[in-house]
């Protein structure tokens, strides 16, 4: 049984993965990148999407019903400006991972603190990716200087 | 009255002659002394009990510890190699800077134990090398092996992922949740240092997310092998091709009751 913090703390995690959702399904259907490229964000877009049910799934009817509108507002803007398509989703997926830890450090459920550690690593996955396709530099691809959307 | 047959009485007496033989094997007999002479059954040497061991916050903080020094090690191993040439020239550098993060993840995690009022763990697993690096090592620098750069990828590879499932599966062990942040911080670099040495096994983004041998089936490495982060084993498969052609495939584990740093293990 989930405490009312855990599930708010879920939740959050939820509308964010709901926004990361909406942000890769927006650049999919742009179609503006190679055949490569245009698979790796299906993929990456699936994967928010699984993020996204499974928490639905924890949360049941407590489950989040709306996005986070401020990070999808913020990404979107960044989207206008197609040159800036793979640091714009390298920032996301970093602010995803903080938001995720910050989460972690609050949850007293282990299990569900389990379950978002499994999504942070693949992210980390995700970010190193696609700081790779922007630059070589390392620090790019691992380090996260992101901000939580959520207080530690 | 009941009468037996011959045959029962029989049955019976048998019966009865095994469990006496049975009982006199088992216990001691009044007025015989016991010189050592006969080996029998049943008897064992005595033991010396291991001490109470309990998996604790602590304790699983050192075996991450632990393994930071089995990367920091193997990183050293392969640099000492000198096989970062041609094509992997740049691994050189690639391999410095890992070790110098896993250097960085020891010390941090060394301080959250500290911080706990723990003993830090300043040496790499010992169960961990005997089981997987020492043996993968061996296979990679055997005089037949033509492929040793690549396979000393393969295996830090494999062991970035081994760290990273690691620190993921601590994250449910663990009691204090903001430990569990810190574990699963280091856990996520991890993973970014196993996506990128996954790019130079099978580089493109084709090769980013999943993807199959068209020959054999079997899944090719993987940037982004899956949606969660897996606990399952890791296929490391290194070394010279044996007589029939395939290669050497190690299975490695993430650190179980039998490889965990408890309080007694030290350096």
């Amino acid at each position: 049984m989930l405490s009312e913090d855990d599930i708010s703390l879920l939740a959050a995690a939820q509308a964010l993965e709901l926004s990361a959702r909406d942000i890769y399904a927006s650049a999919v259907s742009r179609k503006s990148r190679s055949e490569e490229e245009q698979g790796l964000l299906e993929l990456m877009h699936s994967h928010h999407t699984a993020y996204e049910q499974t928490l639905n799934g924890v949360l049941s009817k407590r489950a989040a019903t709306e996005r986070n509108a401020d990070a999808y507002t913020k990404f979107f803007a960044l989207l206008s400006d197609s040159s800036k398509l793979w640091t714009t989703l390298l920032e996301l997926e970093n602010t995803a991972i903080a938001t995720h830890t910050a989460i972690i450090a609050r949850l007293t459920s282990a299990k569900h603190a389990a379950l978002l550690a499994s999504i942070t690593t693949i992210e980390a996955r995700h970010a190193a990716m696609l700081a790779s396709l922007t630059s070589t530099n390392l620090d790019l691809a691992l380090e996260n200087t992101a901000q939580s959307l959520v207080t530690q | 009255m009941n009468q037996l047959s011959r045959r029962e009485l029989l049955r019976l007496s048998g019966i009865s002659l095994a469990s006496g033989l049975v009982l006199a094997a088992c216990g001691k007999q009044a007025g015989v002394v016991d010189d050592g002479a006969i080996a029998r059954l049943g008897e064992s040497p005595s033991t010396t009990a291991l001490a109470e061991a309990e998996v604790t916050d602590e304790v699983l903080l050192r075996t991450a510890a632990s393994l930071e020094y089995n990367a920091i090690d193997t990183y050293t191993a392969a640099l000492g190699l000198g096989v970062f040439t041609g094509d992997l020239a740049a691994a050189t550098n690639v391999a410095k800077r890992f070790r110098d993060d896993h250097q960085e993840h020891a010390d941090a995690v060394n301080s959250l134990i500290r911080a706990i009022g723990g003993k830090e763990h300043r040496c790499a697993n010992v169960r961990i090398n005997d089981l997987y690096i020492s043996p993968a090592l061996a296979l990679i620098t055997d005089d037949k092996n033509e492929n040793v750069g690549v396979d000393v990828v393969a295996l830090a590879h494999a062991l970035e992922n081994l760290a990273a499932q690691t620190y993921q599966g601590v994250v449910e062990l663990i009691s204090d949740p903001k430990l569990r942040a810190d574990a699963i911080r280091i856990g996520q670099q991890e993973s970014r240092h196993a996506a990128l040495l996954a790019q130079v096994l099978n580089p493109g983004v084709a090769s980013m997310g999943p993807t199959n041998d068209p020959t054999t089936g079997k899944p090719n490495i993987a940037a982004i092998p899956a949606a969660f982060g897996s606990q399952a084993n890791i296929q490391l498969t290194v070394g010279a091709p044996k007589a029939d052609g395939s290669r050497t495939t190690l299975l490695l584990e993430t650190p179980s009751l039998n490889s965990l740093v408890y309080d007694s293990v030290s350096c």
